[in-house]
């Protein structure tokens, strides 16, 4: 008898990693979306097809959809699944925690943020909320030729999906990890991984190119690119004293998947909210206060910043950033809104180097 | 002219002559009284002034400018206007209390478009369009809706020359807004009073006979996030205006209390 699996969010992670690791053979796949167009065709189609790629070819997986919900229409649904998954992205996660209060089901976050489950536990009254990390890259669109075979076309990579094992019980294709282990991952994807990406898209967005793996095609950019990772790397063994290996490994794997060229990684998803990943602990910022704090004058992570700041997209949630870009004066953007402050290291490095930062991104395309 | 780049002059004057008072903000200042004695005028408030004047004009040396201390500064569109208040709580400021704002609105066919408000001593900016929305710093706002019981207001009093007779009114209904909510403060800045609406800080705010320059920036940012808002001049040649903004569900809690017209 199949067991029934509610997941938040039918995006990359939801529909094109998730089967990967929950057979559809063992789960019925019910999600909750708040897209309509999306939703409408899942429930149309009944079906999508996810593709990974293994060895640089595709793997072709279909899924059935039981059903699509609205948020709020899946209430009855919740007291009947197995086990529940969010991939809404951070900033919905308040959205979806009403529905969620005071149940025991599993919920696993795979949240790009390692403090939701925490926040979640505390609003839902439910011990049961674990975190999981997702170790791919899904991108939420696929090349023409498979949306052709099927318009709800995904493409992910192959990669470990390690889970708290509080929620071992639920079995799948993934490694359930303690809380140490959990935590090193978490440390290298925040800053090997998330760190470097979004750098590679904010680059891409200045080279107005759409895919990462094209970004990392210019050399200009993919030596910044680079060079972040070796900055973060440097980051990961004086701080928080991860062994070399794992962290050489981690940090070459990650390249390698940014130069992925089928797995059309969208810029604009990489890049969405830059707000968000220029908050004062995220990794941006985050990263490059870290950096400093080890004696690591952070040149790269710096570039990443200012190309970050020059994110131009009026669709982003963040697309207020182009005002306060092109509206106020370096020393008053950082201080408005960074949040940074006249005799911060970060602050001062960062607009001493204001101009050529800016000179060298402008320089990307030539 | 294009609302993008009117929202972005808006920031770069408001944030320019925020500077401009905060460098200033410990110097022995000389407040000169206008209309009365909370009334009053300083140096920095004039060269502020001159900034945002000078930031507008170099944009669109065609524009009108309604100031508080230089009064208006024809341009060729009289329709299409600035209205700027260069410093919005001076007392505050002379007395070195961080509540003050540098205001500009954008007004276009008698109505605000754009609104900007900036407190220098936070580094709060607060600013928003029609057609683009409302934020404060990085953070997109909006009020937040409560029953008038569980919020907060604040108040603007009339100028002490407006219809002394009816004075005694306005105290009335601040003791009953104060006695039957959170409470309601007497802010010293409407400008702000506005924005901390806007922001879901305040849950309303009313100002009878308010200078139009104090208000015109806050009126747009608070219907922008959503809260309701109805004013009306009730003086136009010496540009006064009144003004009630509440949450939604504070309106007709606030609307029963407060008479303004």
């Amino acid at each position: 008898m199949t067991k029934t699996l509610l997941i938040y969010g039918a995006g990359a992670i939801g529909r094109g990693y998730l089967p990967w690791v929950f057979s559809p053979v063992e789960y019925d796949y019910y999600y909750v979306e708040t897209n309509d167009n999306l939703r409408n065709l899942l429930n149309k189609n009944k079906k999508f097809t996810t593709f990974k790629v293994i060895n640089q070819e595709y793997k072709d997986m279909e899924v059935p959809v039981k059903y699509c919900y609205h948020l709020n229409e899946e209430k009855k649904k919740i007291s009947e699944a197995e086990a529940i998954i969010t991939a809404v992205g951070p900033r919905n996660i308040l959205s979806i925690t009403e529905n969620l209060k005071n149940i025991t089901t599993p919920v696993i976050c795979c949240e790009n943020d390692s403090s939701i489950p925490e926040l979640m536990i505390s609003i839902t009254n439910n011990p049961n909320v674990v975190f999981a990390i997702p170790d791919v890259i899904t991108s939420n669109i696929a090349p023409p030729e498979l949306r052709g075979r099927d318009p709800l076309s995904i493409v992910t990579e192959e990669g470990i999906c390690y889970i708290d094992h509080k929620v071992a019980r639920l079995g799948g294709n993934c490694v359930y990890v303690h809380k140490d282990e959990l935590k090193k991952q978490w440390l290298a994807k925040l800053y090997l991984h998330n760190t470097p990406h979004c750098i590679a898209a904010y680059l891409g967005s200045i080279l107005f190119v759409t895919y990462l793996h094209e970004s990392m095609q210019n050399k200009r950019a993919e030596k910044i690119v680079t060079g972040a990772m070796h900055e973060m790397e440097g980051v990961l063994l004086k701080k928080f004293h991860l062994e070399n290996d794992f962290v050489e490994w981690y940090a070459n794997k990650e390249l390698q998947r940014f130069r992925n060229t089928l797995l059309y990684d969208p810029i604009n998803r990489v890049a969405r909210e830059p707000f968000r990943k220029l908050a004062p602990n995220e990794r941006l910022i985050g990263a490059a206060q870290l950096c400093i704090s080890c004696g690591i004058i952070p040149e790269n992570i710096m570039l990443g910043i200012t190309a970050a700041f020059c994110y131009d997209n009026l669709n982003d949630p963040d697309a207020n950033i182009k005002y306060l870009i092109e509206s106020l004066k370096p020393h008053d953007f950082l201080k408005i809104a960074m949040q940074l402050h006249p005799g911060e290291a970060l602050y001062e490095l960062l607009l001493d180097r204001w101009d050529s930062n800016l000179n060298e991104l402008r320089g990307l395309k030539e | 002219m294009n609302r993008e780049q009117v929202l972005k002059v808006a920031m770069y004057a408001a944030v320019e002559a925020g500077n401009l008072l905060l460098e200033h903000s410990n110097d022995f200042l000389k407040a000169s009284p206008k209309e009365s004695l909370r009334d009053i005028v300083t140096e920095v408030d004039k060269c502020a002034e001159e900034k945002i004047i000078e930031i507008l004009k170099d944009y669109n040396p065609y524009s009108t400018i309604l100031t508080e201390e230089s009064g208006t500064i024809s341009g060729k569109n009289e329709k299409n206007h600035w209205i700027i208040d260069a410093l919005d709580g001076t007392v505050n400021y002379v007395n070195h209390i961080p509540f003050y704002a540098v205001s500009i609105a954008f007004i276009e066919d008698n109505s605000p478009v754009v609104g900007v408000v900036y407190n220098p001593m936070s580094s709060d900016l607060y600013y928003g369009a029609e057609g683009i929305g409302i934020y404060k710093n990085h953070t997109k706002i909006k009020s937040k809706d409560r029953i008038a019981e569980e919020c907060l207001f604040a108040v603007a009093f009339s100028g002490k020359k407006y219809e002394p007779a009816t004075r005694s009114e306005e105290f009335l209904m601040f003791e009953k807004v104060n006695d039957s909510t959170r409470g309601c403060l007497r802010t010293g800045s409407a400008a702000m009073n506005l924005s901390y609406l806007a922001e879901g800080r305040f849950g309303g705010c009313w100002g009878k006979a308010n200078k139009i320059w104090d208000v015109a920036a806050g009126i747009l940012l608070a219907k922008l996030s959503g809260a309701t808002v109805e004013y009306r001049y009730v003086s136009k040649e010496k540009n006064l205006v009144s003004c009630i903004a509440t949450v939604p569900s504070a309106w007709n809690f606030i609307k029963e209390k407060i008479k303004l017209w």
